[in-house]
């Protein structure tokens, strides 16, 4: 095998692996959505599909599958087919990035490759982010190409809202790039090795507790999530941008929802928590004597780490009512973005009188 | 003071965290109030209003006059009867053809309430879902089915009374009373 067909032949073995560890992530979330909001509402969510409702994601996969497949009248072709697609694969694209065990690097016939993390760029989280903002435009796009007033209006919130948080995100990013020196989002998660309190939510010079609240806020309002689900307000614009879409593309704006989710929770969990480092120095299973084996318990660091996330979006969700569309811009801009530049301004002295730390 | 408290409470995020404890408390304390309807059903109160049907005495006979006086009682004028002669005895009338269209019926029991012969009966049944509405139209047969299933242990005709007494439900000193 040529060296190039082999470095192709690895990198599609990891894309594979990593599309599949997503996908099952979305399968399980839209079923732990249910399960755990009916849980807190006094419920009992899905029951009927398999034992305590547990094969009902597979159930709505197979009737999305096989419903009819509806292009409104007077809707744009195109555009209304393209939507779906443009909001999904920014969603996955950003996996490529996210590192996902310990910072390992294997040799194959001479092809130097790190098994946990598809391609470690450079400008890691920069390219999370611009990808992230793509997203934005398969909804703008999917709510103008349906041809229906509630789509449009759900597009139109949703084209004001992630440009307005998005920026919040990427403010509240600089505190930990500040620290870490560094886009690569390896080089940040390697950076927090150690003690917990070498994770950068509470990394000596400047604590990123301010932060992380405003970028836990704001991905909640990118991903378009109760309490800030103005573009698919149930009650007020039917569904929102997707009204309109039905059986396959109606499940790639879900899916490309949920691998947003999943995506959000990983940056966070690699930033501000350490990513796959476990909040002790080193691994158990290394002292053990199991030095090879060490990954596993890496990645259920991470998974844990991400999982909590997942979980706090379902809490919020249960808990909160939607705020009103001037409360989220105002919110948006008057607050979150001043405590962000603070944070930035905060952290940058910090780091100029401890440089060494 | 009051100001500065309602500060931090905001920047503390502290209302949010009261309402989210309150959440994770009922995740943590899961009691559900659901009840998986077609797997397990609640027990219905005694004075349940259900479908409603038409009764036999013990023999077997039916209970109905085809005096009426339950269409007149109808709101949503649910029942229609059409009344006759008993063959061969001319003071005696049965309904000849009796129909419920309980698409209208709303389960007030008034024409339970005006029978004088306890002839109408309000069952426990409630499951009467069906993909054609055409099947609520009921007749006397499909009536008499229905009391005959939710209603197995009959009243006893009340042989000494008078034939009178039966029509216009009068207590008579030397009648027996009927159980009420």
């Amino acid at each position: 095998m040529t060296e190039l067909g082999l470095r192709f032949f690895l990198s599609l073995t990891q894309i594979a692996v990593v599309v599949v560890i997503v996908i099952v992530t979305v399968l399980i979330l839209t079923l732990a959505e249910r399960k755990v909001l009916g849980w807190m509402q006094d419920r009992m969510g899905p029951m009927e599909v398999g034992p305590y409702g547990i094969l009902q994601p597979f159930a709505d996969a197979i009737k999305l599958f096989f419903k009819e497949d509806i292009v409104p009248a007077g809707a744009n072709k195109f555009l209304f087919t393209a939507a779906p697609l443009l909001a999904l694969i920014p969603a996955f694209i950003g996996f490529a990035v996210i590192p996902w065990g310990p910072d390992w690097t294997l040799e194959i016939n001479g092809i130097i490759y790190k098994p946990f993390v598809i391609s470690d760029i450079n400008i890691g989280i920069l390219y999370i982010l611009a990808f992230a903002s793509l997203g934005a435009y398969g909804i703008i796009l999917g709510g103008w190409a349906s041809n229906s007033k509630y789509s449009l209006l759900g597009g139109l919130r949703s084209a004001a809202q992630v440009i307005s948080y998005e920026l919040n995100v990427g403010l509240a990013i600089i505190g930990v790039i500040i620290l870490a020196g560094s886009l690569s989002l390896v080089k940040i998660t390697n950076a927090q090795s150690g003690w917990f309190w070498h994770w950068y939510l509470f990394a000596f010079p400047a604590p990123q507790i301010f932060a992380f609240v405003v970028y836990v806020i704001s991905s909640v309002a990118e991903t378009n999530r109760v309490p800030f689900d103005l573009p698919e307000a149930e009650s007020e614009l039917v569904a929102g941008f997707f009204t309109e879409y039905s059986g396959l593309r109606f499940a790639f704006f879900y899916l490309a929802e949920y691998a947003n989710m999943v995506l959000v929770s990983c940056i966070a969990a690699a930033m501000f928590l350490g990513g796959w480092n476990a909040p002790y120095p080193g691994t158990i299973l290394e002292l053990l004597g199991f030095p090879s084996l060490a990954w596993i318990e890496n990645t259920m660091w991470f998974a844990a780490k991400t999982y909590f996330f997942l979980f706090l979006f379902f809490w919020l969700r249960a808990t909160l009512p939607r705020l009103r569309y001037d409360q989220l811009m105002r919110f948006g801009w008057k607050v979150m973005l001043p405590i962000a530049l603070a944070n930035i301004v905060v952290t940058s002295i910090a780091v100029y009188l401890f440089p060494n730390s | 003071m009051n100001r500065l408290k309602q500060w931090v409470k905001t920047i503390t995020l502290y209302e949010i965290v009261a309402g989210m404890k309150a959440t994770l408390s009922h995740l943590l304390n899961y009691k559900p109030v659901t009840l998986q309807y077609p797997h397990e059903k609640r027990t219905l109160p005694d004075n349940y209003r259900g479908m409603l049907a038409l009764l036999r005495y013990d023999d077997g006979t039916e209970k109905c006059v085809g005096c009426d006086l339950c269409e007149a009682a109808c709101p949503s004028r649910v029942i229609r009867v059409i009344s006759a002669e008993v063959p061969g005895e001319p003071t005696k009338r049965y309904a000849k053809e009796y129909y419920m269209d309980m698409t209208r019926c709303l389960f007030c029991g008034m024409c339970v309430d005006a029978c004088p012969v306890d002839a109408l009966g309000m069952t426990r049944e409630f499951e009467w879902a069906v993909y054609d509405k055409r099947q609520l139209h009921l007749n006397k047969q499909q009536l008499l089915a229905i009391g005959d299933r939710s209603f197995p242990v009959r009243e006893k005709r009340l042989e000494l009374q008078h034939p009178n007494t039966a029509f216009f439900n009068v207590a008579f000193k030397h009648v027996p009373q009927k159980p009420v």
